[in-house]
């Protein structure tokens, strides 16, 4: 008997799902979860919009940390191999997910991935995810941390108009910083200052991929996120411009 | 667009209810939808729209519920059974 809507009708049951519509998803993030944790694998999502330096900041990465750990990349993209191609070229194993018009990575698209990259030996999996600040914030990979890469030349408001995309992350890595002599209206302060209305815990430092300059910050940091084997390693804490 | 593929999946955990309860069709469809969910109401209806023709769920509405968190719920279905 229908009690719920008033109807009356004796053919009509309410019947109380209450479950996360991600529940599958978050089932297969578990899943990978446990994969990267049993292997030692520190998981990052990278995350940001098209063109906000995503590739350059693994490929820095690839030439800063490459020779002392192990790197991987699955790269998420539209319809090219490019990301992957040109992470390769930086001496790191990367593998494509090519997503189609899907406007983000979900737990299983990277599940199959893993199958595709010898992953279980790497200290560091970077997840490329797909260019955008809106869906990816969405869907839990089985990561260990989420990295927002954040270029100068976006302006100085998108914390507070992506701040699903804000709120979720633990890094906001400012890019392309070696741009802001030609950007006189960008004030990094303004950015950290929007940052910490949208943050719990605002966490941002200033990289160039083409100087090199703040990516030792951005390695202390990941040495920070370590698994028990990297733990000889410094910790994070007071490196760059946190804010 | 991800709102898409989440009324994908929403559809996926409605079969299985329907399946369990041995339901005809689903007269009513209830979610949460949180404001820091990521997720656009209006979008998630046309979504829900667009894949419920010719479903269990064509002669269902859709009742979207407001809430303050990041919450993404399928709620409570009615459902019509023999």
């Amino acid at each position: 008997m229908c009690d719920s809507c008033g109807c009356g009708d004796p053919h009509v049951v309410s019947f109380d799902v209450h479950e996360r519509m991600l529940a599958s998803n978050d089932r297969t993030a578990a899943h990978n979860r446990e994969h990267f944790k049993d292997h030692g694998v520190v998981a990052v999502n990278l995350m940001g919009s098209p063109g906000a330096g995503k590739t350059a900041v693994l490929e820095a990465t690839a030439r800063a940390l490459g020779r002392e750990a192990r790197l991987g990349v699955l790269a998420g993209d539209l319809a090219t191999d490019n990301d992957a191609t040109r992470i390769r070229a930086a001496g790191i194993v990367a593998e494509s997910i090519t997503t189609g018009s899907a406007c983000h990575l979900d737990a299983e698209m990277v599940h199959r991935g893993l199958h595709r990259l010898s992953w279980r030996t790497l200290d560091y999996l970077f997840i490329e995810n797909v260019g955008n600040l809106v869906c990816p914030a969405v869907y839990d990979l089985g990561q260990d941390v989420n990295v927002v890469a954040l270029s100068v030349t976006e302006g100085e408001d998108k914390p507070l108009k992506y701040p699903t995309m804000f709120r979720k992350v633990d890094l906001v890595l400012l890019t392309k910083i070696d741009l802001l002599p030609q950007l006189p209206e960008i004030s990094v302060d303004r950015i950290a200052e929007n940052l910490r209305l949208v943050m719990a815990r605002p966490t941002m430092l200033v990289v160039s991929a083409r100087t090199g300059a703040g990516i030792d910050e951005w390695i202390a940091w990941l040495r920070g996120q370590g698994r028990p084997r990297l733990t000889a390693c410094a910790g994070a804490a007071g490196a760059g411009a946190f804010v | 667009m991800h709102e898409y593929s989440l009324v994908q999946a929403m559809f996926d955990q409605i079969g299985d209810a329907v399946r369990a309860n041995h339901a005809l069709a689903v007269r009513r469809v209830h979610v949460r939808i949180g404001r820091l969910a990521g997720v656009e109401p209006d979008l998630f209806r046309t979504a829900y729209d667009v894949f419920r023709i010719k479903t269990f769920c064509s002669e269902a509405p859709l009742v979207i519920e407001d809430a303050a968190g990041d919450e993404l719920l399928l709620e409570r279905l009615e459902l019509e059974v023999p």
